[in-house]
């Protein structure tokens, strides 16, 4: 019974004190997490990568050879890189196809990446990609070679009043 | 017409005292499955779980991908413990191809495990504690897991499905300036876990509604096969990071809980207690891991098995043992992959742990089994 | 760190004040100038400067105050008013909505996040008439089967017997819809009606959830109305009476919870079970039976159910408040109205302007004492209702046997001790005649 008493009170007791902790809720629009470095990448030299978020891709058009590695390598993951035909006023490869990625298809794994063997494929910190049509999710060479603008402001700050972004 | 019909089409009779209720798949109280429950009055008569709405046929799947395309998706069964689905994969795989894994690669991957472990008994603690009405023990871990999901995003660079595990080590080295922010985010996660206790597991109305219910006795855990938590809180001290250390987990401290009761309190709490052990084990592995070196072998970029061979390789996931069986015919896909999860194994003790239960425990007995449909259905 | 609203211009917000002004004028010269005109057509109309008034000498005198507040007063001692806003319904349904707000903000709180956050720019506060615009434009779908006469009925008869409820509440002295002398009495068989509701929705709704629901509700309902009435005799034999109103006279000096604590936890537990709250919440067990008794209900049907559950937590808070912590008594905090303004005039410059009607209201409507009383009712409800809330983050559900093992054998024994207490302290004299009180 003591016991039962305690325990009630000391539930009770939590719960009032957390009335005046800090909220931990991440408001998405207004505020975007910070991320490790510019988006993961990979040194085929070395054989390993550098941390990053796994977001949209970046196509370097100078170093692609349309080698087709990216496309083979997705085959079995998700199906999402089609090798297209350049057009002519663009820069131009050996075999004039570069990747086109649709992110209605891709899973974000970055093994593409790690089969790119000319530092030509990386993986960007953006990750706001919806669109209201399919097709907008089809992203062609032109479209992938920007880099693109992410805001990031905001990262877990621990105080002693509880945990917040901010 | 004599031949037997199987048991979910045969005509019962039908007792006017015994009323069925199909619990799933659309029900706030069960999960990507049904659970056929026959109640007299409030007691539950007979029960019957009814797994198989969310089979991929992943294991099928592996045999048409090589030994790196495989990875993306046989992690996809548990997508919250992602790490560990993938790691008895890797490990086979490992060994099928005879690579030796770097040192720093080997601690990375402790980390990630167990920071895995801890995001997905996070969520399955969120889930129990919605089920048993306790709507802030559903906020509390499912705001305090982002602590964690942050940390292994800064690793792997996604929040839930990392791909992070590839035979050879792991995809990419620690950002710079880790250690320091994870030990304070585990410090921190660690604290709140703490407090936990207050509201939840110390809650006498807690304590009351789930002791010695559904208990599950020593020998009965051991008959029916089941493992992890399950296991753990019948009294059998069955840990394969003891027992079978993989990785570097026999230079690491781990001090695996056990209870003895083995009903829903003992089942529920193990996995809580996990966690802490979980954030020792961070701990150690980030203090004893090489500062620098290689984290991953370069591979050729189709790796063939040698020969006929087969593997099989098991680690202790979040939901207890997790084995995977890969056969090789010197291809470069896998002849044949099996995966034997931890789910499917704790779901057999569901019948026997409902019958005869008041219908008010059937929430917290079959959560308390650390099942996770999609992973049981493969 | 960013801003939260980093476009907030006052222009805007100025614009968007404005904005609802012209909306609410044209709403109410549409709609509310029809109302009033009816609202007229019924109630009787007080004599001014020795010429009864018709519904349209009203209108015209609308421009004049001096005429105006006298049909405001006369329209406050009707029976309507009481009944649709003051003590009545419109009271308790503003204050139900101010603690369904006040519930989630609170529970976010208390569950680190955020809660009720964009609708109405200031904390959410529009979000409940989000919701309930929601309810009310979702398509009602009745189950095939269903006895629909009775699946139609139960949510209103359930807001029926919760405004029936609220009737019986003082909320000031004076101030009570119907002030029966068996007031207790009556709130008794007004809580009867709810487990007949209840399992009248559930059982006509012919689904199974509903049904498991509705059973438990009706256990639940029965089971905890013996010891809430056990509990409450207490406070009966130390007052004597029945008469709500009185009840709450009676505790001047001081409120009852001080000699019988008992009889208030019990009261009180009693009171979240027959809320069905948590940890109570049996009857609507999410993880085991969808949505109890709810299950089946949908659209504007469920918005009453929760309207009806609200305003009877409201009038079991209230009561509460009457029974054991002195209803409306307590320090007069509210300052005079200053009188020279009403009797002489206001002093504008040269100017002095005397608004006719204003001191017979004062004095005889809207006085010092049901303004404090209100106050200090309205703030002891908050309290006990900021109790009531609580549990809700901070204990899980128990079970069907838990529950009727507490209520049939723990609470009616707590009960009978109270009744003891009380005995006691009427016959040692510490209260009734010739005792403190």
């Amino acid at each position: 019974m003591t016991n039962t008493a305690t325990g009630i009170i000391r539930a009770l007791n939590s719960g009032i004190k957390h009335i005046a902790t800090k909220r931990f809720t991440l408001r998405y629009p207004e505020e975007k997490l910070k991320f490790v470095g510019d988006g993961y990448q990979f040194d085929p030299s070395t054989g390993v990568g550098i941390a990053g978020l796994k977001g949209r891709h970046m196509l370097f058009h100078d170093h692609c050879t349309g080698c087709q590695l990216c496309s083979i390598a997705c085959e079995g993951v998700a199906e999402a890189i089609a090798m297209v035909k350049v057009p002519e006023e663009q820069k131009q490869n050996k075999k004039s196809i570069m990747p086109q990625i649709d992110y209605g298809k891709c899973v974000f794994c970055g093994l593409c990446v790690d089969a790119c063997p000319f530092y030509a494929l990386y993986m960007t910190n953006d990750y706001e990609l919806s669109s209201f049509s399919k097709e907008g999710l089809i992203y062609t060479p032109a479209q992938l070679a920007v880099k693109p603008y992410v805001e990031q402001d905001s990262e877990i700050i621990i105080t002693k009043y509880g945990a917040t972004h901010g | 017409m004599t031949a037997e019909l199987p048991p979910g089409l045969a005509i019962q009779k039908v007792d006017e005292r015994i009323m069925t209720l199909n619990v799933g798949p659309q029900h706030p109280g069960s999960g990507h499955m049904r659970i056929i429950v026959q109640i007299d009055g409030d007691y539950i008569v007979a029960c019957d779980p009814d797994p198989g709405y969310v089979h991929r046929g992943e294991e099928k799947m592996a045999e048409y991908r090589n030994y790196i395309t495989n990875i993306p998706h046989l992690e996809r069964p548990v997508i919250h413990d992602s790490c560990n689905a993938l790691y008895p994969y890797v490990l086979g795989v490992e060994e099928l191809l005879g690579i030796e894994v770097p040192e720093r690669a080997k601690y990375v991957r402790v980390i990630c495990s167990e920071l895995n472990r801890c995001i997905y008994i996070m969520y399955w603690l969120a889930i129990y504690g919605i089920f048993l009405g306790h709507s802030t023990m559903f906020m509390w871990p499912a705001g305090d897991r982002e602590l964690l999901i942050d940390l292994m995003e800064k690793i792997s660079g996604a929040r839930v499905t990392h791909a992070h595990f590839v035979p050879g080590g792991v995809r990419n080295d620690l950002p710079p300036n880790f250690e320091e922010v994870c030990l304070r985010q585990v410090n921190y996660f660690e604290k709140r876990i703490r407090e936990y206790a207050a509201v939840f597991y110390d809650n006498p109305i807690l304590i009351s509604r789930t002791q010695d219910t559904g208990v599950l006795s020593r020998e009965d855990a051991i008959r029916l096969g089941t493992t992890g938590s399950v296991l753990r809180a019948s009294g059998v001290s069955y840990d394969l990071r003891q027992k079978e250390p993989y990785d570097v987990y026999e230079e690491l401290d781990v001090h695996s809980p056990v209870m003895k009761e083995g009903d829903s309190y003992a089942r529920s709490k193990i996995p809580w207690l996990d966690m802490l052990e979980s954030c020792n084990i961070i701990k150690q592995a980030l203090q004893k891991m090489p500062k620098s070196g290689s984290v991953r072998v370069k591979l050729k970029p189709n790796p063939k098995g040698k020969g006929l061979d087969s593997v099989y390789k098991r680690v202790e996931s979040g939901r207890g043992s997790l084995g995977c069986h890969i056969v090789s015919d010197g291809k470069v896909e896998p002849y044949r992959l099996k995966l034997s999860v931890g789910s499917f194994r704790n779901l057999i003790a569901l019948p026997y742990l409902l019958k005869g239960e008041k219908l008010g425990n059937m929430p917290s007995v079959y959560w308390s089994l650390n099942y996770w449909p999609v992973e049981a259905d493969r | 760190m960013s801003v939260i609203a980093p476009n907030f211009k006052l222009s805007g917000f100025i614009k968007s004040i404005i904005d609802d002004a012209v909306w609410f004028l044209l709403i109410f010269s549409l709609i509310g100038f029809p109302v009033v005109m009816m609202v007229l057509f019924v109630i009787p109309m007080p004599v001014i400067d020795g010429e009864l008034l018709t519904p349209f000498l009203a209108f015209t005198y609308l421009a004049d105050p001096t005429r105006t507040l006298p049909i405001v007063q006369a329209f406050m001692t009707t029976d309507m008013f009481k009944i649709m806003a003051f003590p009545g319904f419109g009271f308790a349904a503003l204050l139900a909505a101010g603690t369904i707000f006040v519930e989630r903000k609170m529970l976010a709180k208390l569950q680190l996040r955020v809660g009720p956050f964009y609708c109405g720019k200031v904390e959410g506060i529009l979000q409940l008439a989000g919701d309930g615009l929601k309810l009310i434009s979702k398509e009602i779908i009745i189950p095939a089967k269903a006895d629909k006469p009775i699946f139609w009925a139960a949510p209103v008869l359930f807001v029926a017997s919760a405004a029936a409820f609220v009737a019986l509440i003082p909320v000031a002295p004076g101030w009570v819809v119907a002030d029966v002398d068996m007031g207790l009495l009556a709130v008794f068989a007004v809580i009867g009606f709810f487990p007949i509701v209840t399992i009248l929705s559930a059982w006509s709704a012919n689904s199974k959830f509903p049904f498991i629901g509705g059973i438990r509700a009706l256990f639940q309902m029965v089971s905890f109305e013996i010891p809430l009435i056990l509990s409450l005799l207490g406070v009966v034999m130390v007052t004597g009476t029945l008469n709500l109103s009185e009840i709450a006279a009676s505790q001047s000096s001081f409120p009852w919870i001080v000699f019988l604590p008992v009889g208030a936890i019990v009261f009180f537990i009693t009171m979240l079970a027959e809320l069905e709250r948590i940890p109570f919440d049996l009857p609507e067990a999410e993880s085991e039976i969808v949505a109890g008794w709810l299950t089946e209900l949908s659209g504007m049907m469920y918005g009453l159910v929760q309207l009806g559950t609200y305003l009877k937590l409201y009038a079991f808070a209230a009561l509460f408040v009457v029974l054991f912590l002195g209803g409306w008594n307590g320090p007069m905090i509210v300052p005079p109205f200053p009188m020279e303004l009403a009797t002489e005039g206001i002093e504008l410059g040269p100017v002095t302007a005397k608004i006719g009607g204003l001191e017979p209201l004062l004095t005889e409507v809207i006085t010092q004492e049901m303004l404090n009383g209100t106050l200090m009712f309205v703030l002891k409800t908050v309290g006990v209702i900021f109790f009531i809330l609580l549990p809700r983050g901070v204990f899980p559900r128990i079970r069907v046997d838990m529950l009727l093992n507490l209520g049939w054998t723990k609470l009616i024994g707590l009960a009978f001790v109270n009744i003891f207490i009380a005995l006691a302290l009427v016959y040692a004299g510490v209260l009734g005649p010739g005792g403190l009180q």
